[in-house]
């Protein structure tokens, strides 16, 4: 069957079974490996993308659901060269260690921020509720949170929106 | 929850063959309910999702018929009507949390939708999966027996409404027929003064399947209480009622009540049993001091 989606600006057409879960679409089809499967089951946050403006899971979304949604990864945040000011963040508060739920954090550090430009620590905190880090320990992800806050604050508006 | 064998998309894919045969994604509520009425119990039911592709991990591709509404929009509202609150079956966690409508009338189901899972999880779960499902941890159940609300069970030819007490049979079980599908949830509203806490205990605030979970609402004229929904979830094979500690409120004053007795009665009329997130022992002393918290609470809130 088809679908069509939306990843990170561009419009796809894809064929997909019902058992192609939406994590799957993105890593095997579309070559989208910032989408990491930790669980498999909900739990960890590492699989999150941003579905129609909401933080999802995509371990848990049967691909046809997500037919005329539009999906943004980290790889539609930043390049390599031209990181994203979230991105930027966690690399100079030394927020990633492994580096296999950042992904993850970072999209819902975006989806916080675009909702609330200056969280508090306990909103920061409960936007990142779903994502587990076995690394960190939590604390350098939320400063480099209160970072980017900062950043964009100062640069008036998300120069990647 | 627990996985038996490891990682997942290489054995996904070796054991192809058994193929999914149809994916139904109707665009209407009666073309729903007749396929419904054609494929019965062959159908796995798809609302947001959650709770199906965790119970199917690894064996997705064992599902011959899937019945997918997430196409339904008419199963997406909240409204008011005939001074009752109507919510549609795929209304998620996320909508009854941001609604105002929710939050200024059913505080107690929005603040149990706020601690469902997690961003990601309340993004597409929804209140009919959460119910469909039936766990005894389904964190919005204990509300909605609180709240009296009754079930709207719709087959092709007709539909009949189902009070959520009588609704729940067992652990995962319901009284659902295999052509019928839930698609509205009914909730009184009332001119009186209506108050209410909620409680989950976990062992963490996020990502978390309840161990014990508590909802009590109180309706009010002047400070007598006229009516009283007290429901838990996790403490027996359904979400329950309890109504033996309804009725030691009804007609009384909050100041007439004996908070820890209450407490200490609400953990005789429960049956929970040991898992792992809990013992038997522990959810009943837990039992006694979340009642005991949730009436300082509305006290609380009666009183400012």
């Amino acid at each position: 069957m088809q679908i069509t989606i939306t990843v990170n600006g561009a419009k796809r057409e894809l064929e997909v079974t019902p058992y192609t879960r939406l994590l799957d679409l993105l890593r095997e089809d579309l070559g989208l490996t910032g989408v990491k499967e930790g669980c498999g089951k909900g739990e960890c946050g590492a699989c999150t993308v941003i579905m129609n403006g909401e933080l999802t899971a995509s371990c848990l979304v049967p691909a046809p659901q997500a037919d005329q949604a539009e999906i943004v990864t980290v790889e539609g945040l930043g390049t390599k060269d031209d990181l994203h000011p979230i991105q930027e963040s966690f690399v100079e508060a030394g927020a990633v260690q492994c580096g296999y739920c950042i992904p993850g954090m970072v999209l819902a550090s975006k989806r916080l921020l675009d909702e609330k430009p200056k969280p508090t620590e306990k909103e920061v905190r409960y936007g990142l509720s779903g994502n587990i880090c076995r690394c960190t320990g939590y604390a350098k992800i939320i400063d480099a949170v209160m970072l980017a806050a900062d950043k964009l604050a100062v640069e008036g508006s998300d120069s990647n929106d | 929850m627990m996985r038996k064998s490891p990682m997942k998309q290489e054995n996904r894919q070796t054991i192809s063959g058994a193929d999914f045969k149809e994916y139904f994604q109707p665009e209407n509520l009666q073309k729903a309910l007749e396929i419904k009425a054609e494929y019965k119990e062959e159908l796995k039911v798809a609302a947001g999702s959650t709770d199906l592709l965790v119970a199917n991990y690894e064996k997705l591709h064992e599902i011959e018929y899937w019945l997918d509404l997430v196409k339904l929009d008419e199963l997406k509202e909240i409204k008011v009507k005939d001074n009752k609150l109507h919510i549609g079956a795929m209304v998620t966690h996320l909508d009854l949390m941001d609604s105002d409508l929710i939050k200024d009338k059913l505080p107690v189901l929005a603040a149990a939708a706020e601690d469902v899972g997690s961003p990601q999880i309340r993004s597409r779960g929804t209140i009919g999966g959460n119910i469909c499902t039936s766990s005894p941890a389904g964190d919005l159940l204990a509300p909605l027996l609180s709240y009296e609300a009754s079930f709207k069970l719709q087959t092709e030819a007709g539909e009949r409404i189902v009070k959520a007490e009588d609704f729940f049979t067992g652990p995962k079980r319901n009284l659902m027929e295999a052509d019928e599908l839930l698609t509205e949830i009914i909730i009184p509203m009332t001119e009186n003064k209506r108050e209410g806490a909620w409680i989950k205990v976990g062992r963490r605030k996020a990502l978390v399947i309840s161990t014990l979970t508590l909802a009590v609402v109180m309706e009010f004229e002047g400070e007598k209480i006229v009516k009283a929904g007290v429901a838990m979830g996790s403490v027996a094979p359904t979400p329950v009622r309890l109504k033996g500690i309804e009725a030691v409120m009804i007609d009384q004053t909050l100041k007439d009540l004996d908070y820890k007795a209450l407490g200490k009665e609400v953990k005789s009329s429960i049956n929970p049993i040991d898992d792992l997130r809990g013992t038997k022992e522990y959810r009943e002393d837990v039992a006694v001091d979340v009642m005991v918290r949730a009436l300082n609470e509305i006290e609380r809130k009666v009183s400012s």
